[in-house]
């Protein structure tokens, strides 16, 4: 079995990229935290808690590594990618869950760093909605289309002591996804659905902010050498075209290319998740591949899909097909001639 | 107890599993394991006919023209489990609604066939008999705890839906394992089923892998190896 | 040559032998079962229907009682259905109509719905849908009570306008996250009323006429 490019350098090398891609992550939180209140910070710390706390559980239980791995980031990582993905002010439990799977299932039983065929993140996502999709919907609304968005105080009440005084009425909207779906079922003209305040500019309001800031993260990671260009541009590239195609098929019923970009997680996923070079692909023009099938699959989930969104579904679905792209987009070794013999 | 006897026990529950070594028969496995009760049944259903198909091959085994084999086989297994179905129908219907086309889906289970062909057709009647008893039981084992896992995971209760089998009386035998549980919706839809025979089969494997360690040191040849 | 005949004709034989034993076998239990497999089915669509009858009972046999329903746009079904009248000392108590809402979130709603002579819900049921597990599915009894919201109501209590999920300004409540369930079964029972309304003295009529 081959390991991912990064286990095999020293472990320092792991913890400097992990400390680099966190640090991308930050524009995009605090563009979160500003439009729908502090709640994010309190629902990153208790999934950084509960991450830390499974994998030192998990590397005791394994028996090996401790030392080595606790102090790598990695895992941090994980739990960062899945606190953006989950709506905030939630209750605690729910993280622990997802963080439970992320981490546990999804990363130490099928051998650690380095080893998982699925990014860990997503699949602590994709069990959330599956298990709890009524509270994988709530989300909060931007602090000016809402009654009352929590405080960093009411926000650990709510996260820890469960639905308090604030009922869940006066923070929470429908995400700009859910409304056109619902809306669209409903038979309401496209004209009017996009009067509804819950849209900014683009896409969602203040979303497409927080869309813009995880680009521009994103954007940092290729220019340190983090990731390189092929997965993200392909991703956008085929989210993009994808749209673009439905929406010149039947403009009534389905938004176009710009809204799809900006709304949810395609660029968390495109920048952050769909360049795992764990569960991604490897080879550059795989990696073309991998994104571009996910991005497109990406839209149809999102489209045609029961659940509220298709980055994640998508992504798991490609981290299968991802070995296989690999093993037959390895470049061509120099002094060898195509179809694998040796040349003159 | 003889050691042939022994043997076939040992290797229908554990050694040859179907559900968990053998990996036959996933389709009903992974489709009716949502709660022990909808596990059982389709368990012992299985078993039951298994063990008549098996014991009637057995038994008319020199009569069966080599060239015709597998259809009668499947001739026999299908119309036993027509007969279970039509039982089923009669008695327990909202148990037959529940397993639905798994009922007859019986037939193509190819643990049935592989025992009628691999060991009913060649060994005395008896033997077949328990074989196929063994292996179903073995079988249900494997239901029953992937039910079970599944059933206190999603749920938070076991044995609901005991009031199919025997009518709304039954409706209070449920048991609340975890009180005012918020369900783990995931262990109840199809992925559970997959995540957790991918658990038991781990932890089958796990288990044989520290009794091959532990094996390998008690073994004079341990030491020295 | 000869031999190979033979042995055709014994593995033919063997065939023919086994598939008449099959058969008999099959035959056989099916005469046994017959009467008891009709008398269950029967005892579980009347406990179905029942479920949607006002609780102080019946004493005609429901199921010899139905008759067709058309495939009437305002019940929603594509294929004829059934509709079932309770009746106690010859005097009609409710009559239970087959109808469906075809936009769920994820098709069509099938749905039972009890209606009393004077027009008002006796009970909603339903009996198959596909919606999303753990959102939308609170419209089946066994995993809420919501579907009690209809007893009672009728096409003039609430007014027509608040035929509607508290969402779009009605008076139905919902479970959040999932409206489009509850919206379509509301907008669904609505019409099954109408349909009760514009169709209520042949719905209610004591003899059936045969055709």
């Amino acid at each position: 079995m081959i390991g991912s490019p990064f286990i095999q350098r020293e472990h320092n090398s792991v913890r400097l990229t992990m400390a680099k891609v966190m640090a991308a992550l930050i524009p995009g939180t605090l563009a979160h935290a500003w439009f729908f209140g502090p709640g994010i910070f309190v629902s990153l710390l208790v999934c950084f808690a509960f991450a830390l706390l499974f994998e030192g559980l998990a590397l005791l239980m394994r028996g090996c590594c401790f030392k080595d791995f606790i102090g790598d980031g990695s895992v941090l990582v994980t739990a960062w990618l899945f606190a953006l993905s989950v709506p905030p002010l939630a209750p605690w439990w729910l993280y622990a869950v997802g963080i439970l799977f992320a981490v546990v299932v999804a990363k130490h039983l099928y051998g650690g760093l380095g080893q998982n065929p699925f990014n860990p993140a997503m699949v602590g996502y994709a069990v959330l909605i599956v298990s709890f999709p009524n509270y994988m919907t709530q989300w909060p609304g931007p602090s000016y289309l809402v009654m009352h968005l929590p405080s960093l105080a009411e926000a650990f009440d709510l996260v820890f002591a469960g639905q308090g005084a604030i009922s869940a009425d006066a923070y929470t909207m429908a995400s700009p996804l859910d409304t056109v779906k619902t809306l669209m079922r409903a038979g309401v003209a496209k004209v009017d659905i996009l009067a509804n305040p819950v849209f900014g500019r683009f896409s969602g309001s203040g979303l497409e902010w927080v869309a813009g800031m995880y680009l521009v993260g994103g954007v940092l990671l290729i220019a340190n050498r983090v990731i390189t260009w092929h997965v993200p541009v392909a991703f956008l590239a085929a989210v993009a075209a994808s749209a673009a195609v439905l929406h010149a098929i039947d403009p009534g019923n389905n938004m176009g290319p710009l809204f799809h970009l900006l709304t949810a997680s395609v660029m968390l996923g495109a920048f952050f998740i769909a360049t795992d070079p764990v569960s991604g692909c490897a080879t550059p023009r795989g990696k073309l591949i991998f994104g571009a099938l996910a991005g497109f699959l990406a839209i149809i989930i999102r489209s045609y899909g029961g659940y509220p969104d298709g980055v994640a579904f998508s992504i798991l679905l490609m981290n299968v097909a991802a070995p296989f792209i690999d093993a037959y987009t390895q470049p061509r070794v120099y002094g060898h001639a195509k179809g694998g013999k040796v040349g003159r | 107890m003889s050691p042939e006897t022994r043997e076939i026990i040992v290797n229908g529950l554990w050694k040859q599993n179907p559900g968990i070594v053998q990996l036959l028969g996933l389709c009903p496995l992974l489709a009716i394991s949502n709660n022990v009760v909808n596990a059982l049944s389709l368990g012992l259903a299985t078993t039951l006919v298994m063990a008549v198909a098996s014991g009637s091959v057995a038994v008319v085994r020199d009569y069966i023209p080599q060239a015709a084999r597998i259809p009668l086989f499947v001739l026999i297994i299908a119309a036993l489990v027509t007969v279970v179905e039509l039982l089923m129908h009669a008695y327990v219907l909202a148990l037959y609604v529940v397993l639905g086309v798994f009922l007859p889906l019986i037939t193509t289970n190819c643990i049935v066939l592989a025992r009628v062909e691999a060991f009913a057709s060649k060994r005395g009647t008896l033997h077949s008999v328990l074989d196929a008893v063994m292996m179903g039981l073995g079988l249900t084992l494997v239901l029953v705890v992937l039910g079970g896992l599944r059933e206190v995971f999603g749920k938070g209760t076991l044995l609901s839906g005991l009031d199919l089998v025997f009518g709304p009386v039954a409706k209070d035998w449920v048991i609340q394992v975890v009180p005012d549980y918020q369900g783990l919706l995931l262990a109840i839809l199809p992925p559970g089923a997959f995540i957790g025979l991918g658990l038991i089969i781990a932890a089958r494997n796990w288990l044989e892998g520290m009794r091959a360690r532990r094996a390998r040191v008690d073994s004079p040849l341990g030491q020295t190896a | 040559m000869i031999e190979f005949r033979n042995r055709i004709l014994v593995t033919a034989s063997a065939l023919l032998a086994f598939a008449m034993f099959g058969a008999a076998l099959l035959s056989g239990t099916f005469q046994l079962t017959r009467p008891a497999i009709e008398q269950s089915e029967r005892a579980a669509k009347m406990k179905l229907i029942a479920q949607v009858l006002p609780p102080d009972g019946f004493d005609n046999d429901l199921i010899r009682a139905a008759r067709p329903l058309p495939a009437d746009p305002l019940l929603g079904l594509r294929h004829p259905g059934e509709a079932y009248l309770a009746m106690r000392h010859g005097q009609p108590v409710a009559v239970v109509l087959e109808a469906a809402a075809p936009d769920g979130y994820s098709g069509e709603i099938r749905f039972l719905v009890g209606i009393r002579p004077d027009g008002t819900v006796a009970g909603v049921r339903v009996t198959s849908h596909h919606e999303t597990p753990g959102l939308g599915d609170y419209i089946e009894i066994g995993k809420s009570p919501w579907v009690r919201v209809f007893d009672g109501k009728s096409l003039a209590d609430p007014q027509p306008v608040n035929w509607k999920v508290r969402k779009d300004g009605g008076l139905f409540d919902y479970m959040a996250g999932a409206t489009i369930t509850p919206r379509a079964l509301v907008k669904a029972v609505r019409r099954t009323l109408e349909y009760f309304q514009a169709h209520r003295n042949e719905l209610l009529a004591t003899t059936k006429e045969q055709p």
